[in-house]
């Protein structure tokens, strides 16, 4: 009787269990997999002023409303262009906000709010390069109908500069002398001195007609209503909605000048755990991710969602301290050009990204900025064992490592916690070893890995002889501070950002010098001499290229990602069932 | 009875000054808010001075702990940097109802807090419902059908359960009932969100997309509770006083619940009075496993960023909740058992 009774319950259950997962919502139909290509690598752009595009004709509004959804790994800080770096809030700007120029999937810029790119030859930039000149578009609105003038220009500029407002930064704004407007389409820009990164500014634009009243009465914009509702914005989409920690919605902007886009509706989902993202894209709940693991890339294609790589002005390398505080050995090329080449980065491509990207030479692999020239260092550590072997460092004493003058080379790697960071640490070392280096790992978590001198950054106060990291400072321009003796980190100096502690007065010139270069023909001629210095002394010893990596599933036709401004083609995408 | 709650009430404040106190100070060795403000690159330098002083980073901890508990507006500050203290504070301090500005959203932390404490009551009610009815069940029935097969498959089932970490459970129940399920053609779960965008934020999208976080919060403290509640029950059970009743001839279930279940409840409200607060604080690996927008990703969110006020204020306002609650645990302690007097 009882063995009857559980079996009953035990019955009862698994049907109630099958009953549950049969009586939700009908769920979405999907398509059955498609066969995708695989994005090669982004060629290196090459700068052209590129005719503004035609109008095309308006799309009919369809029936049923074409909504694409996005996971998002992390929600937007504020979507306020002034106050906010924060990767997942600008990416949205091409949905809502509008720019004066985009750039493509080659890093190429191209007119959006203005008719043509200044330039030398059509007068937009001055001779001595101070005053730059925009000419506006004159079909342009927000979402509200009231038209998008100069004036909107010159407040963005006046509010981000004004210190009431604690934007998240004022440059390069505050490189600008003066910003005047003699007309509704005429920006004219002056600065202080010549300014090459120009094409960094104006991304994302503020509507003087919705904040000016906002600032007139609160005395600053930093809890304005607008930062987390901009419901009057300048892209193919509006803002619609957003639900703290849940989810955000841009419907299409019916008076976008460029027309209707074809997908009605951009929903993000906030989804922060890399797990769960890569379900939902898996089963389809999701329509585009972001930054993936290369070992769920396989997993994905193999369910039919396309990986396209963007690149983003991020390579991984290797820094080499060589200052007082690191050790004596990272002072000499020989020893430098050996770690070059006793680590084969090749094989860290293929056996830890399993083959989905490459070695980088220089910081500015994969843009125009590097000297095409440079062929990443081979793995010879036969020849890297020669090098240390002349520069003198032998192992004198039978331990297995190299010293010199009763200096053992044993060097101190550091880097974050990232697994990828670990494992490839560990490999480096071993190779090391071979070749008679010792290497001690050392890992700490992002925020005091990245912290600054003042706030204890190993790297920043000199105690990692090598550190490995990628980053970038204005992707697409190249323009760097890391390098200039000026930003050696010190107790006189605590916020210096040459970490590696490298003065060295050839490049530090060449920096200087290509800041002020607004001639973009001029300006690469002097990134090639600034990347094959870096390369021949060894300063920088890339690893891989680290693209950012989109998931795009099977119902988004038309996608192309920049690595600048992700969504400069969403006018183009379509959702299919 | 009212002299013990005021009396409870009364000594909950210098408490929760120490204990803000303690927070707050902790708070200042969590990380550099300023950090992150870059972006994808570090922050500027010229921008993190700027900032510092803007955000009122730059004053002593003392300071910065003052401005918290009684606002700025009662003093000016430098804004420009130009060493000129210019500018009226706006802070009233949480004395007065203001939590501060979240450091990185620029939003008021209370409204911040507002926006997420639904979600969390929502999903932290309905498994607290769950686990509560299920423990209960499954607790006197394993109790009153002690060694059956019944018992030994709850117990082997609850020690597995127990012993899971949520994470694997959850991530686990997503992969099967999401993926696999839709792989397979079967009816399947949502993986994630609280609704899908195109059926819209409907009552029966939000329950659809609660099954699955509930059921993995569910399952592991199912398992401890059930076993609190089976050997209260079996200890009870064995009492005189329930011998008594069976041999007044009084209906099994009647002593069950009548006289056996009530006192049997007693640890369990205790458990249950414990957990009441994390209704408010949320469920960390839960919510970010299945992107459910509560507290509990709030808190780690701010502590990621080191947002101190959005910190400060989850956490004061758990530690008023922590009180409150064990109040309230102690006055249900008096109802169940009338041998419990206050004094």
């Amino acid at each position: 009787m009882k063995k009857r009774r559980f079996y009953t319950l035990s019955s009862v259950a698994v049907v109630a269990l099958l009953l549950l997962t049969a009586c939700g919502p009908t769920p979405v139909p999907t398509q059955p997999p498609q066969p995708t290509t695989a994005a090669g690598p982004t060629q290196p752009p090459k700068p052209t002023d590129t005719p503004v595009p035609a109008k095309p004709t308006d799309t009919p509004v369809p029936a049923k409303p074409k909504v694409a959804t996005f996971i998002w790994t992390q929600e937007f800080d504020t979507l306020n262009p002034l106050y906010t770096n924060m990767w997942f809030s600008t990416t949205t700007f091409e949905l809502w906000q509008c720019a004066a120029w985009l750039f493509d999937d080659k890093a190429q810029p191209f007119p959006s709010l203005v008719t043509e790119l200044p330039s030398v030859a059509n007068g937009g930039i001055s001779a001595d390069g101070r005053v730059i000149t925009l000419k506006l578009r004159d079909d342009l609105v927000w979402s509200d109908g009231t038209p998008l003038t100069s004036e909107d220009f010159k407040f963005t500029y006046e509010m981000t500069v004004n210190p009431a407002n604690a934007v998240a930064s004022t440059y390069p704004m505050d490189q600008l002398e003066k910003v005047e407007t003699p007309d509704p389409r005429t920006v004219i820009m002056t600065f202080k001195e010549p300014f090459a990164p120009w094409l960094s500014m104006w991304r994302g634009i503020l509507p003087a007609h919705i904040l000016r009243p906002v600032f007139e009465a609160e005395g600053n914009l930093d809890q304005a209503d607008w930062n987390k509702n901009p419901t009057v914005g300048c892209g193919p989409y509006v803002f619609k909605e957003w639900e703290s920690g849940s989810f955000a919605r841009f419907v299409a902007n019916d008076n976008y000048w460029l027309g209707r886009p074809k997908i009605d509706e951009i929903f993000f989902r906030f989804v922060p755990d890399d797990a769960s993202q890569v379900a939902a894209l898996k089963a389809g709940d999701g329509d585009l991710g972001t930054f993936l693991a290369y070992s769920d890339m396989p997993a994905l294609q193999a369910v039919g969602v396309e990986i396209i790589p963007a690149f983003s002005g991020y390579n991984e390398g290797i820094y080499f301290g060589m200052g007082e505080k690191h050790h004596l050995a990272l002072k000499e090329l020989n020893v430098r050009k050996a770690i070059a080449l006793a680590i084969d980065r090749a094989s860290l491509c293929k056996d830890l990204l399993l083959g989905m990207t490459a070695p980088a030479t220089t910081d500015w692999d994969g843009t125009i900025w590097n000297d095409p020239a440079l062929q990443p260092w081979p793995y010879d550590p036969e020849q890297a064992k020669a090098l240390l072997d002349e520069a003198g460092w032998k192992d004198t004493n039978g331990d297995g490592v190299r010293d010199k003058d009763g200096v053992e080379l044993v060097l101190k790697y550091g880097t974050t916690t990232r697994e990828i960071r670990r494992d490839t640490q560990a490999v480096i070392q071993q190779q090391l070893a071979a070749v008679g280096i010792k290497v001690e790992l050392l890992n700490y978590e992002a925020d005091l890995f990245f912290s600054g001198y003042a706030e204890g950054g190993p790297a920043a106060k000199g105690e990692l002889d090598l550190f490995e990291y990628s980053t970038v400072f204005n992707f697409p321009d190249p323009d760097s501070a890391d390098w200039l003796c000026s930003e050696i980190p010190s107790d006189e100096n605590p916020t210096g950002t040459n970490w590696q502690a490298n003065c060295d007065e050839t490049l530090d010139g060449l920096f200087q010098l290509q800041r002020t270069q607004v001639d973009p023909t001029e300006r690469q001629k002097t990134f090639h001499q600034i990347t094959r210095h870096i390369f021949e002394n060894v300063y920088w010893l890339g690893l891989w290229q680290d693209p950012d990596t989109w998931a795009v599933g099977k119902r988004l036709k038309n996608v192309k990602i920049s690595g600048a401004t992700p969504f400069y083609n969403i006018m183009e995408w379509d959702l299919v069932p | 009875m009212g002299r013990y709650v005021a009396r409870r009430l009364l000594q909950a404040i210098p408490l929760l000054f120490i204990i803000s106190v303690i927070l707050f100070v902790l708070m200042q060795n969590i990380g550099d808010p300023l950090a992150t403000m870059g972006g994808r690159r570090p922050t500027r330098s010229a921008d993190r001075e700027r900032l510092k002083r803007q955000l009122g980073l730059d004053k002593p901890v003392l300071v910065q702990y003052l401005y918290w508990l009684i606002g700025n507006d009662w003093t000016r500050i430098d804004m420009d940097g130009d060493g000129v203290a210019e500018t009226q504070g706006q802070r009233k301090g949480i004395l007065r109802g203001d939590f501060g500005t979240s450091l990185k959203k620029r939003q008021s932390a209370l409204s911040l807090i507002g926006e997420r404490l639904p979600n969390t009551l929502l999903l932290m009610g309905a498994y607290e419902l769950v686990v509560l009815v299920g423990a209960l069940a499954v607790g006197i029935y394993s109790a009153v059908r002690q060694y059956s097969l019944f018992d030994h498959l709850v117990t082997g089932l609850s020690f597995i359960l127990y012993s899971m970490p949520i994470f694997f459970i959850g991530l686990l129940s997503v992969t099967i009932f999401a993926v696999y399920f839709k792989r397979w053609g079967l009816p399947y779960l949502p993986p994630n969100g609280v609704f899908r965008a195109e059926f819209g934020k409907t009552t029966s999208e939000v329950v659809w997309h609660m099954v699955l976080p509930v059921m993995s919060l569910s399952l592991i403290s199912l398992a401890g509770y059930s076993r609190f509640m089976r050997s209260s029950m079996l200890e009870v059970l064995g009492q005189d006083y329930i011998r008594t009743a069976k041999s007044k001839g009084l209906e099994r279930r009647y002593i069950l619940l009548a006289h056996a279940l009530k006192n049997a409840s007693l640890p369990i409200v205790t458990i249950v009075g414990l957990d009441l607060p994390s209704l408010l604080g949320g469920a960390l690996v839960t919510e970010r496993i299945f992107g459910w927008p509560g507290m509990g990703r709030l808190f780690f969110d701010s502590v990621s960023d080191a947002d101190t006020p959005v910190v400060m204020a989850i956490l004061m306002i758990i530690a008023v909740a922590v009180i409150l609650f064990q109040i309230l645990t102690d006055i249900t302690y008096a109802w169940l058992d009338p041998r419990i007097r206050y004094e």
